[in-house]
């Protein structure tokens, strides 16, 4: 039995429990719209881990049953008030119930697609550029600086520069031009982070345990996630990488301890791969979408426990 | 120069750097390491890693930090989402400076215990149970029948009763009376509660490098102990992180496990030897512990 925890409004979650139902893939859904309402559990942790159940008035889940997990966090607006409780102590009660069930994650012997700890990586985007580097992917040339003058000098050594949150806040990459120059000093109340501008294709690289769904992207757009917003058009198709490249994200998301990934790359014009950055909570509907790529079932696959 | 990274009044701080300054070492202090007069570059591409955090300081010069703690925001004249936002970031830039840099750094941070700090027992469960350590019984329920059968179970072993622990803060609270029980069930009628093994005294150890430091006498069967406590310090990463042992059910396990040990625990020898020993793990040859830095 399959445990995804998520919920059917994201349509990420719901393209999972679908391709379950099609593989025959018995699952049972805890609904993080409603959690922990409505739901019931007993878990005990012993010198062997976590044993015990999970329940609600549908259905009865022993843990030692439960072949694989897919967890995907719903925000704070898509979850539904609880009952008989002002909002204030219902969110330390969430709070409470949600780290429960990630203790139990964290620690349960089956696949787990993620575990918490390896998507924290995620927060740190220069952190993740040296565990990138380390798994033998190249990055972009990155500055983080509170300097105004080394951004200057960063810009005159790479001419087309761009720059991008450091966290995961407010993830949207613009590119450096007159207006960003002219508020350089801000840089005094805290660093930034500068890449230069790497021209190429986009490629989004999906490992499921220890396969490889690479997407090539062509758009106009600095981040094709958003070219909508400037009414400019993306176009997906499966691509082949090489097997060094394939070899290098396989142990990127190792090395992030992640079973799922996303990773991010750009083929430059010379034909090198750099890569920006590893999600650790893909929304790869956009991409099995556009090109067909049997990524959702390769998660169906590994979640049974049939993975390669 | 070695950087310390923490309050001024940090004890650990203080004793360090007394402690290097006894082998005629400088070390500095610093609250708020990004705050002025800090000047970041830190410059990543296909030639390596290169930074410098301070103009008068190349970080190359910096024999060895300690991180205690890396200071926080001040909120005043910042709108919350902007607070929230340059907070997140000075957090991201910061654990990717100490990890670059190619000097002891004590505890180094990986991501998972950098964006988790004061997590409670649990998260270490796995890493615990692996290095052999015992630790005490752990039920999260919603069932009130199961909590019962717990306080049962417990009261039958004769063991010192149960304890909730939230997993939202750092308190416990004995379950002492049938009241307490009861409050306990009007809690479950909302969330599952987490119910731990109450536990005896317990035994302090810091873990600095490869030296276990006790508190007070060490218990009969240290040598064990240590070799356990030795592996899973290394499994997590930590040079130096503080473990507390207690009994439960007659056999000692793990019931605390801190990162950031708080030394005003220690009576005056153990904390002693725990400087001592802080002060060799930073002044040991820089290559030896440099891990994953770009060359």
């Amino acid at each position: 039995m399959i445990l995804v925890c998520g919920g059917l409004a994201d349509g990420v979650t719901e393209l999972v429990c679908a391709r379950l139902q099609d593989c025959g893939y018995p699952y049972r859904l805890l609904d993080f719209a409603r959690f922990p309402a409505g739901y019931r559990c007993n878990v005990r942790w012993t010198e062997r881990g976590p044993e015990g159940w999970i329940a609600t008035d549908e259905w009865h889940l022993d843990l030692d049953d439960i072949s694989g997990v897919y967890a995907r966090l719903l925000g704070a607006d898509d979850r539904a008030p609880l009952p008989g409780l002002d909002p204030a102590d219902a969110a330390v009660l969430r709070t409470e119930a949600d780290l429960g069930l990630m203790a139990l994650l964290e620690d349960i012997a089956c696949p787990v697609v993620n575990r918490i700890g390896g998507g924290l990586s995620n927060n740190s985007k220069p952190y993740q550029a040296i565990v990138i580097r380390s798994a033998g992917l190249g990055v972009p040339p990155t500055l983080v600086t509170s300097d105004p003058d080394a951004v200057r000098a960063f810009q005159a050594q790479h001419g087309d520069v761009i720059y991008k949150s450091a966290s995961g806040v407010r993830s949207i990459v613009r590119r450096v031009g007159d207006e960003q120059l002219a508020r350089l000093d801000r840089l005094r109340d805290g660093p930034a982070q500068f890449q230069a501008f790497v021209p190429g294709r986009n490629v989004r690289v999906h490992t499921v345990g220890t396969s490889v769904f690479a997407t090539a992207i062509e758009s106009e757009a600095v981040d094709y996630r958003y070219a909508h917003l400037d009414g400019l058009t993306t176009r997906l198709e499966p691509v082949e990488l090489p097997a060094s490249v394939n070899e290098a994200c396989l142990r990127l998301a190792q090395a992030c301890d992640l079973l799922f990934a996303g990773i991010d790359l750009k083929q430059t014009p010379s034909g090198e791969f750099v890569c920006f950055e590893v999600n650790p909570c893909p929304g790869f509907l956009y991409y099995e979408r556009h090109t067909g790529q049997p990524i959702s079932t390769a998660l169906a696959e590994l979640l049974r426990g049939r993975a390669h | 120069m070695f950087l310390l990274l923490g309050h001024s009044n940090d004890t650990c701080c203080q004793g360090v750097r007394a402690g290097l300054a006894d082998h005629g070492l400088d070390a500095r202090i610093i609250a708020s390491p990004l705050a002025p007069p800090a000047k970041l570059t830190w410059h990543l591409d296909a030639d390596g890693l290169t930074s410098n955090l301070y103009p008068h300081l190349p970080d190359r010069s910096i024999d060895g930090v300690l991180v205690r703690d890396t200071g926080w925001l001040d909120p005043a004249g910042w709108a919350e989402d902007d607070f929230a936002y340059m907070q997140a970031e000075l957090r991201a830039v910061m654990l990717a400076w100490l990890n670059g840099l190619n000097c002891p750094v004590i505890n180094r941070p990986d991501a998972s215990q950098w964006y988790r700090s004061g997590v409670p027992l649990m998260a270490w469960r796995r890493q615990l149970r692996s290095a052999g350590l015992k630790l005490p019984e752990v039920v999260i329920t919603s069932e009130p029948g199961e909590a019962v059968s717990f306080r049962r179970r417990l009261e039958t072993g004769g063991d010192n009763g149960a304890v909730y622990s939230p997993l939202t803060n750092s308190s416990s609270y004995l379950l002492a009376d049938d009241d307490a029980w009861s409050r306990l069930t009007s809690v479950q009628a909302h969330v599952p509660v987490c119910l731990t093994e109450a536990h005896g005294p317990a035994a302090l150890a810091c873990v600095v490098g490869d030296e276990v430091i006790w508190n007070d006498a060490p218990p009969p069967d240290a040598p064990l102990i240590e070799a356990a406590l030795r592996r899973f310090a290394t499994a997590a990463a930590l040079i130096f992180v503080e473990i507390a042992i207690a009994p439960v059910r007659e056999e000692p396990a793990v019931v605390l496990v801190e990162p950031r040990p708080r030394l005003e625990r220690y009576n005056e020898p153990a904390r002693t030897r725990i400087i001592a020993a802080l002060v060799a793990a930073l002044t040991r040859d820089a290559a030896a512990d440099a891990k994953r830095v770009a060359s």
